[in-house]
């Protein structure tokens, strides 16, 4: 619970992140483009030009950090969304079964998922082998691709790990009957 | 068993498994890998595809407006602005009996006018208006069924993504296909407004009532709401000014709440982590449905069910009209279990050159917008109707109280007044088509 | 025995090359080899993913054959750059007919490993298009841009414009925000964007070409090689050099519709004298320079390539 927590931390943090650069980006864009109007210019063109020079205009690349960094982001968040059970499902159906029937489903789809989260893991590993090798980089800022997909499979992969701590939880809940994880909502809510 | 054969398989199957339970986004996922493994003769087409799909479907910078527009919601509710916003909404509406519910749905069009995205408007509202519906005590169902109606109000009110999709697809002009969106997304919101009113009236216990407030007490909730409305402005004003893209709109209104939630104190340690617990959260199941659903329509096309579905339907020697109906309850019925954006990119390069080529008393062009927004209304009724709407889901997520059974009775309702409103518009082109022959 | 290869492209079915190119060829194909191969086209990037990823799904088989730009995965296909320098390429059907014989001799067993080459071209001489006019340099300054390569943006920041990064698509949004104020572009290209209505200037380069984009037509290689001999040839039969010089023919024909519909709609249309033409040329030089020692700096020849890219365009260019 603490390592999702602390995940989701991270992943928000990025997030924040990722908002300041665009505002900076968006504030940059703009005074850059004032910078350029032409009464400006007259009126004080030592100023303008030694303000431009300065670097004043968008951030560089802000399109494709902002594209890596929500993607780590994602993949942060999704081991607390596991963990407390906050996928979407529909309970229509199940709502009519017993208590039992309901944690046996859950607990097995959890197994389901911590072997789709464990491919994902291990499948993005590859892909981040393969944009080393094919020495992959961004469009403007020219850093490898493959440092992004890092920084996701590190969040990939404690999102597994936590998926099948979940799925161990679920397990033992059901042999044992009692509550380790939070309430996913229970049968007939 | 043919490629086709395990396509049509595929959409019993997926319901089975969503109605047992199984996570939405996992279900498709798993459906979709299943199923390509079959169509392949192995696992290693789809497990060479997850090298590189879930990087970029969760690094897409479109879809970066959602965790944005959410953790803005969450700065909003700490910075005490959506609680603002709703005693201004509530003072002049809420002796109304379901006016809450009515205000919720002018701020979901609201935010529609600066959001492309269903899903977004939906979470961000809902984080907003839930909370204080139930407070008032309207019903979990028609609660939720009111939010999820209104967050489709964030594709039909334009900027839309899906329009955008649509003009590419069809090489026709997106700022006409804006403008053309404008009128139907504001009958809609008047027809959920309507909805709302008959709804209350059959069921008087589903909605808290009080009485009215005294004017200047109303006028002094409405100056209450001035933070928001600033950033309100300046998220909206900015895009149209064209200061920025939609996404960093998002940015500059998430920075903007968290200002002003920082300033009013509401953003303090433990209040800042929570914020990022909850936007964690959504966002992490919006994403991970968004993939699943990806993955599975990844494995549709290549099986072609929606191509020779499609294409069956123009070779039956039907009219004009006739084929125009059939392709409308297609979507419909698809839209059960796909999502929207998939869903166009499948069948437009299909249906729109059979639809171009029929007689509809049209010209070409105002043919394409008229037919474009048509489609973009069905597909978006897709996200609201029972078992598998995307909007249904995931605001039903945000209230565990509620079972989606309750969910599904009430928003039949406001998929009626859709199914009018979308009759009305195919009846009537010129609904649609008279801002563009205003301004031509 | 019969196949079935899937074709995976990110532009829509009704788009100019897929329309007038990749669906031509795959007729063609069928057709040849009397309905043993069957072409299903999966437009639109139906198949899933983004237009980065076609390179890699076709040597993982995700896809059997695609059409994509090198310029999509920068760093991958550092060789086909070479084309896309400034002012280095002439008319589009002599250079894609340069680019294939230069990628048949240099990228085959490198970059383009797990790939069979089918056909390789560039489209058309790109155009500014701009809501200001351009004609000098000094134009530039401050403009927001968005440019289509890794090169090109290079050489615009020098110029003095503000590059912003977006793909294709955002373009016509942006333009109507003024998020941007220009973008270069080939003709082809701007038919289905509609920039001509969203701009009033287009500033073209007589007599050269300010760049031009690389594209790839290629087929998974073990698919390729688990073809009977008589469908490899069919195969081969309509693609290598004469097929590039097809697309690339096509391109032109695709520049003539993006600016035909241009002059219908009043627009002004900029041709730069050739004075004007050489300022523009000269401000190139360094970043051809830049490029050279970028691919010194891989362990690659960068002044051989560039020679080698010289030679060939004026090889095939009447
Ligand atoms: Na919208
Ligand atoms: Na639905």
């Amino acid at each position: 619970m603490t390592l999702a927590r602390i995940m989701a931390i991270l992943g928000g943090l990025v997030l924040t992140a990722l908002i300041l650069l665009t505002v900076v980006s968006v504030i940059g864009r703009t005074f850059n483009g004032i910078l350029h109007w032409e009464w400006l210019e007259t009126l004080a063109p030592g100023g303008t030009k030694a303000l431009l020079d300065a670097g004043i205009g968008p951030v560089l690349g802000d399109f494709e950090l902002v594209e890596a960094g929500i993607a780590f982001t994602i993949f942060a968040f999704l081991p607390l969304t596991q963990i407390t059970g906050s996928h979407a499902t529909v309970d229509v159906f199940t709502s009519a079964l017993p208590v039992t029937a309901n944690r046996v489903l859950i607990a097995f789809w959890e197994v389901i998922f911590a072997i789709a989260m464990v491919v994902i893991a291990w499948r993005l590993y590859d892909g981040m082998l393969g944009k080393m090798r094919y020495n992959e980089t961004t469009f403007l800022l020219q850093f490898p691709v493959w440092w992004a997909y890092a920084a996701s499979f590190g969040a990939a992969a404690v999102a597994a790990i936590v998926t099948i701590y979940t799925a161990l939880a679920r397990m033992v809940e059901l042999a044992s009957a009692r509550a380790i994880l939070p309430d996913t909502g229970e049968a007939g809510h | 068993m043919s490629d086709f054969e395990i396509g049509l398989y595929s959409f019993p199957l997926l319901l089975v498994l969503i109605f047992l339970r199984m996570p939405i986004g996992l279900a498709m996922f798993a459906v979709g890998f299943l199923g390509l493994d079959m169509v392949t003769g192995g696992m290693l087409v789809a497990l060479s595809k997850l090298k590189s799909e879930t990087y970029s479907t969760f690094s897409s910078y479109s879809l970066s407006i959602v965790p944005m527009f959410l953790l803005m919601g969450h700065f909003a509710t700490l910075g005490g602005m959506s609680q603002a916003l709703f005693k201004a909404a509530e003072s002049f509406l809420g002796h109304r009996k379901g006016g809450v519910a009515m205000a919720a749905i002018g701020a979901c069009a609201g935010f529609g006018a600066i959001c492309g995205s269903s899903l977004a408007t939906a979470a961000t509202m809902s984080q907003v208006a839930l909370p204080e519906l139930r407070r008032y005590g309207y019903s979990g169902g028609f609660a939720t069924a009111t939010l999820a109606a209104g967050g489709t109000l964030g594709i039909l009110i334009p900027p839309s993504v899906i329009l955008v999709i649509y003009a590419i697809l069809t090489e026709q002009n997106i700022a006409k296909l804006f403008m053309a969106a404008f009128v139907p997304g504001i009958l809609a919101a008047l027809g959920y407004i309507l909805t709302i009113s008959i709804y209350v009236r059959l069921h008087p216990e589903s909605a808290g009532t009080r009485p009215p407030m005294p004017l200047a007490e109303r006028f002094r909730a409405l100056i209450d709401v001035w933070p928001v409305m600033l950033v309100f402005l300046a998220v909206v004003g900015g895009i149209y000014l064209g200061f920025f893209t939609p996404t960093e709109g998002a940015a500059v209104g998430a920075f903007g709440t968290g200002l002003i939630a920082w300033v009013n104190g509401g953003l303090r340690g433990k209040a800042w982590a929570q914020s990022f617990y909850a936007t964690a959260k959504s966002t992490a199941m919006i994403f991970f449905i968004v993939l699943g659903a990806g993955f599975y329509n990844g494995f549709l096309a290549q099986t072609r069910v929606p191509q020779e579905l499609s294409e069956w339907v123009v070779h039956q020697g039907f009219g004009a009209w006739t084929v125009l109906i059939i392709i409308l309850v297609l979507y419909l019925v698809m839209g059960c279990i796909m999502d929207s954006l998939s869903m166009i990119l499948l069948t437009v390069p299909i249906f729109f050159p059979i639809i171009s080529v029929l007689d509809f008393g049209l010209t070409p062009e105002e043919l394409a917008i008229w037919f474009g927004i048509i489609i973009l209304i069905v597909v978006e009724v897709g996200l609201i109707t029972p078992p598998v709407g995307m909007n249904l889901f995931v605001i039903n997520s945000m209230d565990r109280e509620t079972p989606i059974s309750q969910t599904y009775s009430a928003v039949m309702y406001f998929v009626a007044s859709d199914i009018v409103r979308v009759a009305l518009l195919v009846i009537f082109p010129g609904i649609t088509l008279f801002m563009l022959r205003i301004f031509h | 025995q019969d196949v079935t290869l899937k074709m995976h492209y990110f532009l829509p079915e009704q788009a100019i090359v897929p329309k007038m190119a990749l669906k031509v060829w795959s007729d063609k194909v069928e057709a040849e080899s009397n309905g043993r191969i069957k072409i299903q086209h999966f437009p639109s990037m139906q198949l899933g993913g983004t237009p980065p990823q076609l390179a890699e799904q076709v040597v993982d088989g995700v896809a059997d054959i695609v059409w994509t730009l090198p310029g999509y995965t920068p760093g991958r296909f550092p060789s086909s750059e070479v084309f896309e320098l400034p002012f280095i390429a002439s008319d589009p059907e002599a250079t894609s007919q340069a680019f294939y014989e230069y990628a048949e001799e240099n990228m085959l067993e490198t970059e383009l490993a797990g790939m069979h080459l089918l056909a390789a071209w560039v489209h058309g001489p790109g155009v500014i298009h701009s809501k200001e006019p351009i004609q000098t340099i000094e134009d530039l300054n401050g403009v927001k841009l968005r440019a289509p390569t890794r090169v090109t943006n290079e050489y615009f920041g020098e110029l003095g414009a503000t590059p912003i990064g977006m793909p294709v698509p955002a373009v016509p949004e942006a333009l109507s925000k003024g998020v941007i104020d220009a973008t270069v572009l080939p003709w082809e290209v701007t038919t289905s964007l509609k920039i001509a209505e969203l701009v009033n200037n287009h500033t073209e380069f007589p007599d050269a070409t300010l760049y031009v984009a690389t594209m790839i037509f290629a087929m998974n290689e073990a698919k390729y090689e688990s073809l009977p001999d008589d469908l490899k040839k069919v195969i081969d039969d309509n693609s290598g050099l004469a097929f590039s010089a097809f697309a690339g023919n096509v391109m032109a024909q695709g520049d003539e519709i993006g600016r035909k519909m241009a002059v219908d709609h009043g627009n002004n249309i900029i041709q730069l004298s050739p004075e004007q033409v050489e300022a523009w040329k000269a401000a190139g030089a360094p970043v051809e320079e830049n490029w050279i020692a970028e691919m010194d700096g891989k362990g690659m020849d960068g002044a051989a390539m560039v020679q080698q890219a010289r030679d060939l365009i004026a090889k095939y260019t009447k």
